[in-house]
């Protein structure tokens, strides 16, 4: 890797944001952090990072997806991979999720990665798609 | 003859001849009473069930067919004979008409009326047992009516949807309330039913009509009949029994249960929630501690504190939540022991803010504490209490803006004792205003961002203060300062 790649990371629990931040700059990249959706935005618009990853549920319960699908649909955040982060899953008894493709289209994000983040998976699932985009 | 003589009544107004007809009769066995006119004739004849009554056609006062008339009126199983010597076919006719036995002619031979009275008297019996049989006969179909409008009656109060359909698939019997589950409005007994019916009812029912099982249990189904929980409906199908044990047909139940499903999904709604509200501190400890195990990562002694620190918090919150989820369902569960006594709220409100007297403190919130008299009392748990206004000071402390205030009173108003609690915090907007009272809704915002809770603490409130029968009222303005208003029933001494 030439220069580290910017990483957006958007969580409201400061000790997992801090966790994840920590794990995933051990990897080698750089991680700028937010801890609401409004603040993910801002520094999302400002920085251009090279990725993102957002926690589904934070102050309401929608605001992580309301987040991705903003990004998603961003002049810059549309060629950039965008993972959602949750513990939320039907098997928890959540009435969504993102396990089905049409949720999937939906909700517009790249990967949905299961708390807690495996670091090993999670990068490898990452360069896969840093890799696709060099490509084209 | 039977065990009591027959009763005979004579009606004469001949001396000789009334006086000879008893002699007679009385010689044969018979009890006989005698009236010298029609008047007296009437008299016993309309008193007594006599078996067999013998009436002069003509006497002075009132005619014999007067006095059969009354008295068949009154006993019409009084076999009557009319006896005269002014024989006419005319007047037999009449009197037969009226329910005369026969007509006796004078002068008859004792021979005659003995032949007569025999004859008179088996009629009686015959009339007695016909009686008899018919008084049975009316009881019984009363008997069979009255069951039948009961159990009809009893039918169609059942709230729940009865419908009986028999081998045949014909509907037998059915109550209005069926309607309601069904998807068509009207039933016409003795009407074929299997068509019309859904096809998971059919199912059931056939489950009984296609098979030779003489099993007497029943089946089940839940369906949703409308979408989104709208309603649902519960049908029970229990086979009928011939006394012989072959199947007349199938009685089906329908219920209602779309509230017990509501509650249902209410419940596992619950239960997700508190899975995601519990796993997040879990999973907080669990990161910290996997960072200062993993070998790739070097953290510093400080670091390392801080995050042991920072556990230590989660955890604490985590066994909070614990604490006020047990408190929830001991409360749903009405398994709290309640210790009811006379208790001083103003007692108990200075001994909390004594508790939180360092939290005060740290935040330099000044509190203003009015109460008009030290007596205000009321009847309830001395624990529940002090739980519900810890959870409302701690709140206006946690809410409270720097160097805020925090104003408590007390007031009788009507029956009840009024606590107001007013802070000079974040306040609430409307929208958050409605969910205040729901398990797990903090408000979450700029401000809030660092205030741990469990967000059940107003849900505790809210259960306590509505089991004493109170009433909670909640003024908000976003960043203003949030005010609640408990009114708890006065203590009744």
């Amino acid at each position: 890797m030439n220069e580290k790649k910017k990483i957006l990371l958007v969580d409201d629990d400061l000790d997992l944001l801090e966790q994840n931040k920590i794990l995933i700059e051990s990897k080698g990249y750089e991680v700028i952090t937010a801890n609401s959706a409004k603040e993910g935005w801002e520094i999302f618009k400002k920085t251009k990072p090279d990725a993102c990853v957002i926690d589904l549920i934070m102050e309401e319960y929608d605001s992580g997806f309301v987040l991705c699908h903003r990004i998603k649909k961003d002049e810059h955040g549309k060629n950039i991979p965008v993972f959602i982060l949750t513990s939320a899953t039907y098997d928890t008894g959540f009435k969504f999720g993102a396990s089905t493709s049409e949720e999937k289209e939906w909700i517009n994000a790249d990967e949905l990665i299961n708390k807690p983040v495996v670091i090993d998976e999670f990068v490898q699932k990452l360069e896969n798609y840093f890799e696709l985009n060099q490509r084209k | 003859m039977q065990n009591a003589k027959p009763k005979i009544l004579v009606v004469d107004d001949e001396k000789g001849l009334r006086i000879g007809v008893q002699r007679l009769l009385e010689m044969e066995g018979y009890e006989v009473d005698v009236a010298e006119n029609g008047k007296e004739g009437i008299e016993l004849g309309t008193k007594n069930d006599y078996d067999i009554a013998i009436i002069d056609l003509k006497m002075p006062d009132i005619e014999g067919i007067e006095v059969l008339i009354n008295i068949k009126q009154k006993f019409p199983n009084t076999v009557c004979f009319i006896a005269t010597a002014f024989a006419s076919y005319d007047t037999a006719i009449e009197a037969t008409k009226l329910g005369a036995q026969s007509y006796i002619p004078k002068p008859f031979t004792p021979e005659e009326l003995i032949t007569e009275i025999k004859n008179g008297y088996q009629k009686r019996q015959l009339l007695l047992e016909e009686e008899k049989w018919r008084k049975e006969r009316e009881e019984r179909l009363l008997e069979v009516a009255f069951e039948k409008t009961r159990l009809n009656t009893i039918i169609n109060s059942i709230t729940d949807g009865v419908l009986v359909v028999n081998k045949e698939g014909l509907a037998v019997l059915f109550n209005p309330a069926v309607y309601k589950f069904l998807e068509f409005s009207e039933i016409k007994v003795e009407e074929y039913i299997l068509d019309k019916l859904r096809p998971e009812i059919l199912e059931l029912i056939n489950k009984f009509l296609l098979s030779d099982s003489k099993e007497k249990r029943s089946y089940t189904i839940q369906l949703e009949v409308k979408p989104n929980s709208e309603f649902f409906i519960e049908a029970t199908a229990s086979p009928v029994f011939h006394p012989g044990d072959n199947l007349a047909g199938v009685v089906i139940v329908f219920k209602d249960i779309t509230e017990l499903k509501k509650i249902e999904l209410i419940k596992s709604q619950f239960v997700s929630m508190v899975s995601h509200e519990l796993k997040a501190p879990i999973a907080a400890v669990y990161g910290f501690l996997k960072l200062m195990i993993d070998e790739n990562i070097k953290l510093n002694e400080e670091q390392k504190k801080d995050y042991i620190q920072r556990s230590m918090v989660r955890l604490d919150g985590l066994l909070k939540m614990v604490n006020d989820l047990l408190d929830i369902s001991r409360m749903e569960l009405k398994t709290v022991r309640r210790e009811i006594r006379k208790i001083c709220l103003t007692e108990i409100i200075k001994n909390i803010l004594d508790l939180f007297q360092v939290e005060i403190q740290k935040s330099n919130i000044t509190v203003n504490f009015n109460y008009q008299q030290n007596s205000f009392c009321i009847d309830a748990d001395a624990d529940e209490i002090t739980r519900l206004f810890t959870n409302l000071i701690s709140n206006a402390i946690k809410y409270n803006s720097p160097s805020g205030n925090i104003t408590i009173s007390i007031n009788q108003t009507g029956n009840f004792l009024v606590t107001e609690i007013k802070d000079t915090g974040i306040g609430m907007k409307e929208e958050e205003k409605k969910k205040l009272f729901s398990e797990f809704f903090r408000a979450k915002n700029e401000f809030t961002k660092n205030i741990s809770g469990t967000g059940l603490g107003l849900s505790i409130v809210k259960r306590i203060v509505d089991s004493y029968s109170g009433k909670i009222e909640v003024e908000s303005e976003y960043g203003i300062g949030t005010t609640f208003r408990i009114y708890l029933p006065l203590s009744v001494n």
